[in-house]
């Protein structure tokens, strides 16, 4: 089993748009989380690129010019599913989570389904904790990504 | 806060909050839109959306919190849920084929709504209700003998 939190939303517009919305444009409409920082260099500008032996990977481009890799993208099927590894930069080896996006059709819209799992594997008392108990860390993270869901639905429905 | 949230919210609990989630939103059509699970995988906070509104499902966390179905069915309140769009026939049906106790058959109400009233799986009591006829104050005193103030 798996500490996990779940957010799901409804964004007016097609699996199809929603899906390249989120990966092309995820610098658009990417919100930093101080609280939740990849890096101490951290924001920097996210972008979904071709990772060295040609898996894909999700990466923050920092104001320092390198390159963090957040993690590697493990599906890639546009208009369906996203799975990308998620790690900050203190993490140890073996600490490790994993979010994985479902883009379903309901009607002329989309249900976009955000589960982000494997916080098991980060100790309550590691510093991306913050020294937050279980829920109430989970609870703040599922926050930040109902505001993500939020802005990634205006860039989905713009234009 | 992350999303806007209405002024009233309610938090259930229930014995089953997994099988909860599944259940309401088969039968009433709520949408899941949070869920925390702890390592164990056991359910620690989950919120279901249903037209602009929240509901909160949960499990019986202190000896006070209970679920209808660990006290004989005893309820101190019931929820009630008002359909905007979609046909309160067709959603008590659904809500009977997932295995409601219908309580009440859809019927016209002296206020101008259509309502229906059930039990869920664990003992909760829902109204259901959709609005099909606008009532003035008036003719909702006269047909019931009360005293209205407050009329809409």
């Amino acid at each position: 089993m798996s500490a996990k939190v779940l957010v799901a939303l409804r964004i007016k517009a097609s699996p199809q748009r929603v899906f390249e919305v989120f990966t092309d444009d995820i610098a658009a409409w990417w919100r930093p989380n101080a609280l939740f920082s990849f890096t101490p260099r951290s924001p920097g500008v996210l972008a979904f690129e071709d990772g060295e032996g040609g898996g894909r990977r999700l990466v923050e481009r920092l104001p320092t010019g390198k390159v963090f890799e957040i993690g590697p993208v493990r599906v890639w099927e546009p208009g369906q599913r996203l799975v990308f590894g998620w790690r900050q930069a203190s993490f140890a080896p073996g600490m490790d989570t994993e979010v994985d996006v479902r883009f379903e059709a309901v009607g002329e819209e989309t249900r976009i389904t955000v589960e982000h799992r494997g916080w098991e594997t980060v100790p309550t008392e590691h510093v991306a904790r913050h020294r937050f108990p279980d829920a109430v860390f989970l609870r703040r993270h599922g926050e930040w990504w109902q505001a993500l869901l939020a802005e990634l639905s205006k860039a989905a429905t713009s234009g | 806060m992350a999303t806007a949230r209405s002024a009233l919210t309610s938090a259930l609990c229930y014995r089953d909050p997994k099988a909860a989630l599944r259940w309401l939103e088969e039968a009433f059509g709520f949408e899941l839109v949070m869920l925390i699970e702890d390592a164990e995988g056991n359910l620690a906070h989950s919120e279901m959306k249903f037209g602009d509104s929240l509901v909160m499902i949960g499990n019986e966390w202190t000896a006070q919190h209970r679920s209808p179905a660990s006290i004989e069915g005893l309820n101190t309140q019931s929820l009630h849920v008002h359909l905007a769009e979609s046909d309160i026939d067709a959603h008590c049906a659904r809500a009977r084929a997932a295995g409601a106790e219908i309580l009440m058959e859809p019927s016209d109400q002296f206020y101008g709504d259509r309502t229906y009233r059930c039990r869920d799986l664990e003992g909760h009591f829902w109204t259901v209700g959709q609005t099909v006829r606008a009532v003035s104050r008036e003719e909702a005193e006269s047909a019931t003998g009360l005293k209205i103030e407050g009329w809409i």
